[in-house]
């Protein structure tokens, strides 16, 4: 199988909807942990609303989990064309 | 029955090709014929009743505010009588295993019916159809119109479907961050064009996400995105609810007049008429046999049901079964898979029930002073500094009495004349603790304070301490 097979828009669910659903679980459990307030950013206080803290929270959770995807679908799909080229005949 | 291409050689590695190619072949646009009938029924029913729930719950009022906000901004969560705090978490992470449980055991027992029925998934798919019908006109209209190149006529059609579409969508993102917002101050925010930036980021972004999940993704969010769809399986049983075609009733299919008798013609039951297919929001055909696509929406059951009335035989070509039903053995209601999931599930809920109802809604937290481990003072005693936090999580004020013990004769100083905290405050009160040096055997000794409301003996917390000296 490489990667060409796969539809684009098939790659990008696939590494954007496991990593949302990270997000979630991952923003709950931190600002259930800390309140927004109470965190200082690199020592500075961010001016930010609570709200506006939980998104921007949750869109880093979901960038660093978007990453962490983009990695696993790169070295899945690597690793089955190295598979494919070492034997060419299956 | 799976018609293998005869064509295709079988070998391993070819196999996986197939199934690979076949999940990700680009897939063909699917236009559910509109179904009537009992399960239709229970369906609409469930979509109203569902649809209902979500729109109405923001606008119910409950003892001066609303009864289910989960206010993020102010880190609360009202839920009628109840109000949570961070501290709160476990309840609501042990409410979540308790649904995945109930999802598990309804799943062993009834097969898909969380799918076909109850799925916001499934929910909003059904209200866009709807419009899409209305707008559209039914499946035989929607395909006539799509196969048309673009012109006024179809760009006018289209246009209204997707405006509806999208308003829709707006409506339900609005209510979503009305769970979070206050929903009434939201709607007079809107209208003074005064809605704060991330509000309006989370209404455009549920919107958008109900109107491409129910308008466009449809089937194919179960198909390729829903991990209860992959796993599901595991549940599942010889005695578990499914929706099946009797193979041994249907086959050989094939058409005939209604005035023939399929026996003189060798025939089964099955007249191939295909509506089964045409009214699947999948796309599956049913008669090849339980498939993972099938989220058991019972469209079919209702479509067949209906041309074996017509045909003047007897119902139920494609029903509601078991695997053991169909092998005419019997079916078990009881058996030990379900006996375990009740029983997980009884322990939890029990525990949960039980915890919750003697949960105290006093927090009290300790903190000794780090800047320095004891002073002693002019009359030479030796004295600690304490920082207590009192959270008072209940719906009222209360005051509050403080005793500390674990010293013979220790003495404790607060800089506030009374522990008085409103609801859903935290309270930082300094505490100074002095005793005499005899009095301790060790550098370290063990106190303990305990916090009582004076209307309320229940309400009440401890925390232990610690008591540094010289020694």
């Amino acid at each position: 199988m490489s990667d060409r097979q796969i539809p684009k828009s098939q790659k990008c669910i696939a590494v954007l909807w496991p990593s949302f659903l990270v997000a979630i679980i991952a923003t709950g459990l931190f600002f259930s942990a800390f309140d927004p307030e109470e965190l200082y950013p690199f020592g500075e206080d961010t001016g930010v609303s609570r709200l506006g803290i939980y998104s921007i929270g949750f869109l880093c959770f979901w960038l660093i989990s978007t990453i962490s995807g983009i990695g696993t679908l790169y070295f899945a799909i690597t690793n089955c064309m190295a598979r494919d080229r070492d034997n060419p005949g299956q | 029955m799976a018609d293998a291409n005869p064509q295709t050689p079988v070998g391993d590695g070819h196999a996986d090709d197939i199934v690979v190619n076949s999940l990700y072949a680009k897939a063909a646009k699917i236009y559910p014929r509109e179904v009537h009938g009992l399960f239709a029924r229970l369906r609409v029913l469930g979509v109203l009743g569902l649809l209902g729930i979500y729109y109405i719950t923001p606008w119910l009022q409950w003892d001066g505010h609303q009864a289910l906000l989960l206010d993020l901004p102010a880190r609360k969560f009202h839920i009628f009588f109840i109000t949570l705090w961070p501290q709160d978490f476990i309840y609501l992470a042990v409410l979540l295993i308790i649904s995945g449980l109930t999802l598990f055991f309804v799943t062993a027992l009834a097969g898909r019916v969380w799918c076909g029925y109850a799925c916001p998934q499934t929910v909003w798919t059904e209200a866009f159809t709807w419009i899409e019908r209305k707008v559209e006109g039914d499946r035989m209209r929607q395909q006539k119109l799509d196969a048309q190149p673009m012109n006024v006529r179809k760009f006018r059609i289209k246009a209204t479907k997707h405006l509806l579409w999208a308003a829709f969508a707006g409506w339900t993102g609005y209510t979503f961050v009305g769970y979070f917002t206050p929903i009434i101050e939201l709607g007079q925010r809107t209208l003074t064009f005064d809605l704060g930036p991330w509000e309006t980021f989370w209404v455009i972004f549920y919107g958008f996400a109900t109107y491409g999940n129910a308008g466009w993704m449809r089937e194919q969010v179960c198909k390729y995105m829903c991990p209860y769809a992959r796993f599901q399986g595991a549940m599942f049983d010889r005695d578990t609810l499914i929706v099946s075609y009797i193979e041994a009733r249907g086959e050989p299919r094939g058409s005939r007049k209604r005035s023939v008798d399929p026996g003189a013609l060798g025939l089964g039951d099955c007249i191939d008429c295909t509506i089964c297919v045409q009214v699947c929001p999948t796309g599956i055909d049913i008669r090849d046999g339980l498939q993972y696509e099938c989220i058991a929406c019972s469209a079919c059951i209702d479509a067949c049901d209906d041309v074996m009335e017509k045909m003047g035989y007897e119902k139920g070509l494609i029903k509601y079964t078991t695997e053991n039903s169909m092998e005419g053995k019997q079916t078990h209601i009881v058996r030990p898979r379900i006996v375990v999931y009740a029983l997980i599930l009884a322990g939890i809920m029990g525990l949960f029930a039980y915890s919750f109802s003697t949960r105290v809604a006093l927090g009290l937290d300790v903190i000794r002073d780090r800047n320095q481990l004891y002073r002693e003072t002019e009359e030479g005693l030796i004295e600690n500094v304490y920082i207590l936090k009192v959270l008072n999580m209940d719906d009222v004020a209360h005051r509050f009495n403080l005793q500390v013990s674990g010293v013979p004769g220790m003495q404790m100083y607060m800089d506030l004349p009374e522990i008085r905290v409103a609801s859903g405050d935290v309270l930082e009160l300094p505490v100074r603790l002095r005793v005499d040096e005899a009095e301790l055997h060790a550098r370290s000794t063990h106190i303990r304070f305990d916090l009582v409301a004076e209307d309320d003996d229940k309400l009440a917390a401890a925390e232990e301490a610690r008591f540094l000296g010289p020694q």
